[in-house]
């Protein structure tokens, strides 16, 4: 470089959050992505050594591979209550789990409800994408009416099925969570532009944060990120963007529903 | 780096750790100037890794970030930003 | 409030007896004949004679407490939970998780009428679950048969300790009649030991972070650590046999009971000896492992004759077979639905046998 002095400064880098094991998570999967948000708000917050991540049952298994924390397998859908254990005995500690709706909704709805009741300080992640993703696409307690999956091939059936079940705003029914929010996590397709919004990530970002911000402040946090699993939706990666955008956020609609804090303000 | 050719210094530059990229594309529709791309040849993993361009088709690197967000296997390392 | 001699119910007792010996944390579920346990310790929670016993809690439900246990055994903690037969059901799959990532806690069954809902009477029809391993996977645990109100006391101290040598769960098996009896007891000078918890998850230090998981998803991986723990169980089953005999030092008959039970085949053992029939009682005290080396020892020595007395249709009768390897007889009392043998049925019954 003649005459030019300077140097590239790192504006966003590495992270010791996380191992740098590729994942096993599908190629566009936002499991990869929450990962990423997470490694970054632990590292930026400097909470490593104080946190314990609780692996949950579903395409989430694997996240002690991905983050360099201190971590303990749960049984499917208790996450919520090993955390409380833990936190229990140990109020310093950083406690949190990413579970899918599978776990969180359907087998483990009771631990949720009683954490989120009982407000443990204690922080849970949900990724939602409407569908059981690990075991190879059966139908979920989130699946939209009429979404055909390996256990509903003709479409969900709200007569003898029920409806889709929205955690969030089910939570936020609650005295005691402190913080409630929904967001659309995948980059949204955008007819004005010709490029995709990556608001989700972005918001993603902010929204662990804020909701680590509130465990340490001592309230429940819970983050509901709408998703998609675009192999067992059967369609390609954009499209599964699309459809997310289009019928998923219609189902579960992007919201704050509970902020006790008043972190979003910050 | 200087280009050799025009002397002028990127101001910005996305490193990228090939063998992790899975080709999701999601960089690529992400980003603004249309500074990415999938490769035509191979990582180990049989994928099409994305590559970075400086000058991209709407316009040079701002180093937004955008790519780093929305990366979901960790391929989009670090986001280097030129300081006088 | 306790005194160090007192008079209380099982129950009560083992509440205070885990208490002394520097209980950290309980999560439980209320289902008879086992909630005085909860109850206890709910009303010495924040008492200062016990500092060490931090967190107490009634979960929603059986499920919800054994995860809970799981989440506080994972800081090192000396965790308990309490339940009876329908609720020891629920557990399994958290026993089975626990068993698999070597945590150390303690977990009572105060073993009722079953199967099912059953009804609120002493039974010992629990033996296979708890004994056996109850839930999914290949695992063993230790399980501890208590026999009087003094060892309901003691015996949570005895169970921490070989919880955390081991790093395994440890089941306190014991019964409806024992949980409600009331007996005079003095509390013994129990320690209240620190063990070694590295391998605890409370955060990562530097390069170092500690994963627990019972998940191997490489074969080999998985079948190594199913080694371990078969290997871990040979060296409880080499060390740990726990046993006491009554009279059986030329005994002809040899009785076999454990719990309640081996207090009804006292009295009989005493009367049969006063009728001059040389009867002797085995009472295991460690019903996992199984006291083997004790029941061989009868075999070499000579014993020929054997009676199980159970509280349940022939579970414990098996191990006792299988111990004495087809080289004797051996006979079954059995009652159920709660009813239990009098010491003369008893004495009746080995009457019979030894003719």
């Amino acid at each position: 470089m003649i005459g030019i002095e300077g140097h590239y400064e790192v504006k966003l880098g590495p992270l010791p959050t996380l191992t740098g094991k590729p994942t096993h998570y599908c190629a566009g999967c936002e499991h990869g992505t929450l990962t990423r948000l997470i490694a970054y708000a632990l590292h930026e917050l400097d909470l490593r050594e104080r946190t314990v991540l609780v692996d949950s049952v579903g395409c989430s298994v694997l996240a002690h591979e991905y983050l360099n924390v201190d971590a303990i397998q749960s049984p499917h859908g208790r996450a919520p209550a090993v955390m409380t254990g833990i936190k229990r005995m140990r109020p310093d500690l950083l406690v949190f789990a990413v579970q899918g709706d599978g776990d969180a909704v359907s087998i483990g709805l009771s631990e949720l409800i009683y954490a989120a009741n009982r407000g443990e300080p204690i922080t849970v992640f949900l990724v939602n994408n409407g569908i059981y993703g690990m075991t190879g696409g059966q139908m979920a307690p989130t699946t939209p009416e009429g979404m055909v999956t390996m256990t509903s091939p003709h479409g969900r059936d709200i007569a003898t099925t029920g409806a889709p079940i929205d955690a969030s705003k089910l939570l936020a029914t609650f005295e005691a969570p402190a913080y409630v929010k929904r967001v659309l996590l995948p980059v949204t397709p955008t007819p004005a532009t010709d490029f995709y919004n990556a608001r989700g990530s972005i918001e993603g970002a902010r929204s662990v944060r804020n909701a680590f911000r509130v465990q340490e402040m001592g309230g429940f946090s819970f983050v509901e990120f709408v998703s998609t699993c675009n192999v067992n939706w059967k369609m390609s990666i954009l499209k599964s963007k699309q459809y997310a955008t289009e019928v998923l956020a219609k189902v579960f609609p992007p919201g704050l529903f509970k902020d006790k804090f008043g972190v979003e303000k910050r | 780096m200087a280009s050799a050719v025009t002397n002028e210094v990127q101001k910005s530059r996305v490193v990228v750790d090939a063998e992790r990229c899975k080709g999701c594309d999601l960089c690529v529709v992400a980003c603004p100037q249309q500074n990415l791309h999938l490769s035509g040849s191979l990582n180990r993993s049989g994928y099409h890794p994305v590559e970075f361009e400086y000058h991209g088709k709407k316009g040079a690197c701002t180093a937004c970030g955008i790519c780093y967000w929305v990366c979901p296997d960790f391929a989009i390392t670090e986001v280097l930003r030129w300081k006088a | 409030m306790t005194t160090a001699r007192d008079f209380l119910k099982g129950n009560e007792a083992l509440a205070y007896g885990a208490l002394r010996t520097g209980l950290n944390a309980f999560f439980g579920y209320p289902i008879t004949p086992s909630s005085e346990i909860p109850e206890t310790l709910a009303v010495e929670y924040g008492n200062p004679q016990y500092p060490a016993f931090k967190v107490f809690l009634q979960a929603a439900s059986e499920i919800e407490a054994i995860n809970m246990v799981i989440g506080a055994a994972a800081t090192g903690a000396k965790v308990m939970a309490a339940t009876s037969g329908p609720g020891f059901s629920l557990k399994q799959e958290g026993i089975s998780f626990a068993a698999g990532m070597e945590l150390p806690m303690l977990i009572v069954d105060v073993n009722r009428g079953g199967p099912g809902l059953g009804n609120l009477g002493p039974e010992q029809s629990d033996y296979f679950q708890a004994t056996k391993g109850g839930g999914h996977g290949g695992y063993r645990t230790i399980v501890l048969a208590p026999s009087s109100v003094p060892e309901m006391a003691s015996f949570p101290s005895l169970a921490f300790s070989l919880a955390f040598q081991y790093r395994t769960p440890v089941i306190i098996l014991t019964d409806a009649f024992l949980g409600q009896l009331k007996e005079d007891l003095m509390f013994p000078e129990v320690p209240a030991p620190e063990f070694d918890t590295s391998w605890a998850t409370t955060g990562a230090r530097g390069p170092v972070r500690h994963v627990i998981s019972s998940m191997h998803l490489d074969l080999p991986e998985l079948s190594r650590h199913s080694e371990h723990l078969r290997s871990k169980f040979e060296e409880v089953d080499r060390r740990e046999q726990r046993s006491e005999k009554f009279d059986t030092d030329d005994a002809d008959i040899v009785l076999v009971a454990y719990g309640i039970c081996a207090r009804l085949c006292q009295r009989a053992v005493g009367a049969l000896r006063a009728k001059g029939v040389r009867a002797g009682l085995l009472r295991p005290i460690t019903l996992s492992p199984f006291p083997k080396g004790e029941l061989a020892a009868f075999v070499e020595r000579g014993v020929q004759k054997f009676l199980v007395v159970e509280l349940n249709t022939g579970q414990m009768l098996q191990d006792v077979q299988l111990a004495t390897g087809g080289r004797a007889r051996i006979g079954s009392l059995q009652r159920v639905g709660g009813l239990f043998p009098s010491p003369s049925e008893i004495v009746r019954e080995v009457e019979v046998m030894a003719r």
